[in-house]
């Protein structure tokens, strides 16, 4: 039955262009449009994107290679700053704990927001649209306010362990964020909390273009809910998974404000992430040259993992 | 068009833009020469307030009412000077001020701050020194603040070369005492020194007390531990290493004393076991809501933490060392400097002499500050008379000590990761005074 819903759509898909350009006489003269045409659709886009991006990204890789302290006139610094980068140990314990970030914001996140969507996107309910908007209410209040109170909530007497207390598990509550292994998992959990909501909407988009016709099929076959999850559901949700976890990673590796409104690195550097650094250097050290350099490094990294990402979950055709 | 030639033409887009940049000026602000900076180098000075009417504007971000006081109050001496404020939240303050001093609309008048030293070397600031001989400054303000204001031609090392801001109101930091609950720790005094609040501590504990409420997670840590420093070790050397003057090193058989001391209240148990977790700030109201003996903390805190206590609370310099009785102590001062780029220099210099007159006294001491021309201060009660004690015991001992983390930028993020490392004795201390020095010979050289 799959089979052959899917071969209508393509037939049709197959069908709609040639008929649609039949039927448009203009459409050959269309193609004699001067070349230009196109780039006058893409200048206002083009223009925003080049001013905000392009023009400071590249105004940034300029800073990189000097030393200035953002006051005084700078000095060429050439590559300098990129080696003591590289040979910065704060440094590379940052991106350690960035990847662990990684972890919370995309493996917990997406998992929670599958699981949601599979226990939600089954059957269509009442009040849909409520739950939508509870869990992604999270993504609408600013990630300072959501850090700020976090924040109160992991201290000694904060609403985290007040719960603890209230059901008898008082010996391990804690000041959590002055934890020395805790601590950046207890900043993760934040992530977790901020974007599953966004994940959970994203999938259960994806969920409800779903064909019913395939979870009948399944049912007929004699799945569960748990191999209908797996069988159907998970494999028509590449396309969203891949988004999600492109954004999720970006988060965790850009991560700045949740870190610096909840810990700023405590206890004993434990919880930097490369964010955090960048924002030292530049604006507490004066060394806005390392600050650029390692900005223009952390992106290229960024950049790196979402173009292996693109490519491991690309559709195969 | 083939995809080769797309790709050439978007390489050679790229590369224009880039020669583009490249063409553009290397970052940062010129020091203007000699002849840009009218006034201020000329060596005569007028102390007389301009008397066409002017509007100066005034940056800042310590104590909103305080400052909006200051400049009516003046407004009221001189009807012709207008002072505008405009307020940045500290977080925010000093990198927005470093673009807006060298920017073409600098404020007239701006807060100083001990990260914003280097303006005076991109010769942002006005040099104040023609100024404090004309009015006459150093029989105004006390010598410990105003050498705290003045940066060497580097723009790095402090307490010596030119007067760069005035105080308008010194902070202290000491120690705050719970009256009830020493009373049932058995002790009947506020210490005396080092080793009689140790002892303190120890009766705290056994009576089940919280020893010292401390706020480790920011800059609650660096106040306890550089009290320690300020007692036990010498206090020129101790200047000079945070001044930044050559050659200081902050790794010394006092020191490594002072940071073990610290170190085993921590491993005593006379912190709180979430002192790590916890802010500043959140440690004051734990002490001012009973729990803790001691806090140490500065004036800042004074005005919210007698509000809640009331005559339960005293305060105190934190105790010297036994073998000595020269009380000191680390501050700093609310302070303002002139911008170099202002066209009313004379009519702000005049302000900042304001700060040292009775009626900004007044308005100082209100303020939660102790005013630079402390006899001029209203008579004060409850913890409001402790801190000005304090003051006075602390400027006739010329023990005013900066903050530590002026010693370097990078200092504040090193000093409160490594106290939170050796408050969960994961640090030794040498160790963490090798840490610091470090920070120290990066920014300051060997």
């Amino acid at each position: 039955m799959a089979a052959d819903a899917d071969g209508v759509v393509q037939g049709r898909r197959d069908e709609t262009p040639t008929r649609v350009s039949s039927r448009r006489p203009g459409a050959a003269r269309r193609v004699r449009r001067p070349r230009w045409i196109g780039f006058a659709y893409l200048a206002p886009a083009g223009t925003l994107y080049l001013l905000f991006v392009l023009v400071p990204g590249m105004h940034t890789l300029w800073l990189s290679l000097f030393r200035w302290d953002g006051v005084t006139v700078g000095t060429w610094a050439g590559v300098d700053n990129y080696r003591a980068v590289a040979e910065n140990p704060l440094l590379r314990g940052a991106v350690v704990h960035a990847f662990v970030l990684v972890v919370f914001f995309s493996g917990f996140s997406i998992a929670v927001g599958l699981l949601m969507a599979a226990i939600l996107g089954r059957h269509r309910r009442r009040g849909m649209t409520f739950y939508r908007v509870v869990f992604f209410l999270p993504q609408v209040v600013p990630m300072v306010a959501v850090g700020i109170t976090w924040r109160w909530m992991y201290t000694e007497n904060g609403a985290v362990n007040q719960i603890l207390r209230a059901v008898g598990l008082d010996s391990i509550t804690q000041a959590w964020l002055g934890n020395f292994t805790l601590a950046l998992p207890a900043v993760g959990l934040i992530g977790t909390w901020a974007l599953s909501g966004l994940c959970f909407v994203l999938f259960l988009s994806g969920a409800q273009k779903i064909d019913n016709s395939l979870y009948e099929a399944a049912r007929m076959d004699g799945a569960g809910a748990v191999r209908e999850f797996f069988a159907v559901t998970l494999p028509a949700l590449r396309g969203e998974i891949a988004v999600a976890l492109t954004i999720t990673v970006v988060a965790a590796l850009a991560s700045f404000d949740i870190v610096y409104v909840t810990t700023n690195g405590s206890p004993g550097n434990t919880t930097t992430v490369p964010g955090l650094l960048v924002y030292r250097l530049a604006f507490t050290d004066g060394q806005v040259g390392v600050a650029s350099a390692l900005a223009v490094t952390l992106t290229a990294l960024i950049v790196t993992i979402v173009l292996f990402i693109q490519r491991l979950t690309r559709e195969t055709k | 068009m083939t995809m080769a030639s797309r790709k050439a033409k978007f390489v050679a887009a790229g590369t224009i833009g880039i020669a583009l940049l490249i063409a553009g000026c290397t970052p940062g602000t010129a020091k203007p020469t000699p002849s840009d900076q009218s006034s201020a180098t000329g060596g005569e000075v007028s102390t007389a307030v301009p008397s066409d009417p002017v509007t100066l504007t005034l940056a800042f971000t310590d104590n909103p009412e305080m400052t909006d006081a200051l400049a009516a109050a003046f407004h009221e001496k001189y009807p012709q000077v207008t002072i505008e404020t405009q307020f940045t939240q500290f977080a925010d303050y000093v990198k927005s001020l470093r673009l807006s001093m060298s920017s073409d609309s600098a404020p007239d008048i701006a807060q100083y701050n001990a990260a914003l030293k280097d303006l005076s070397a991109a010769g942002l600031v006005v040099d104040l020194t023609d100024y404090e001989n004309a009015y006459g400054w150093d029989t105004k303000f006390p010598k410990s603040a105003l050498d705290m204001l003045r940066v060497d031609e580097t723009g790095k090392i402090l307490g010596t070369g030119s007067l760069i801001a005035v105080p308008g109101g010194l902070s202290l930091v000491g120690l705050y005492y719970n009256k009830d609950l020493m009373e049932q720790a058995g002790i009947s005094a506020p210490p005396t020194s080092v080793d009689e609040l140790t002892v303190d501590l120890e009766k705290a504990k056994a009576a089940g007390i919280t020893g010292l409420s401390l706020g480790g997670l920011d800059y609650g840590s660096l106040h306890a531990w550089a009290g320690l420093m300020n007692s036990m070790t010498n206090t020129s050397d101790w200047r000079d290493w945070i001044n930044g003057k050559g050659g200081a090193d902050i790794v010394t058989a006092d020191a490594i004393a002072a940071t073990t001391l610290f170190a085993d209240w921590a491993k005593k148990g006379y912190f709180p076991e979430s002192a790590n977790g916890t802010t500043e700030a959140d440690s004051a109201v734990a002490f001012a809501k009973g729990d803790g003996l001691f806090l140490v903390d500065g004036n800042w805190d004074a005005a919210a933490i007698g509000e809640t206590m009331g005559d339960n609370v005293g305060f105190t310099v934190f105790p010297p060392n036994s073998n000595s009785n020269k009380a000191v102590g680390t501050g700093f001062s609310v302070s303002y400097m002139i911008s170099s780029k202002s066209e009313n220099q004379a009519a702000a210099a005049a302000f900042l002499d304001f700060l040292s007159s009775p009626e900004a006294a007044v308005i100082e001491s209100n303020g939660g500050f102790l005013p630079p021309n402390a006899k001029a201060a209203p008579p004060a009660t409850g913890i409001q008379a402790d801190l000005k004690a304090a003051n006075e015991t602390i400027v006739s001992d010329d023990g005013l000590t900066p903050f530590p983390d002026f010693a370097a930028p990078a200092m504040l993020d090193s000093l409160t990761s490594g106290l939170q490392q050796v408050v969960a004795g994961r640090m030794e201390p040498k160790e963490f005074l090798e840490s610091l020095q470090k920070v120290w010979t990066a920014y300051h050289g060997g």
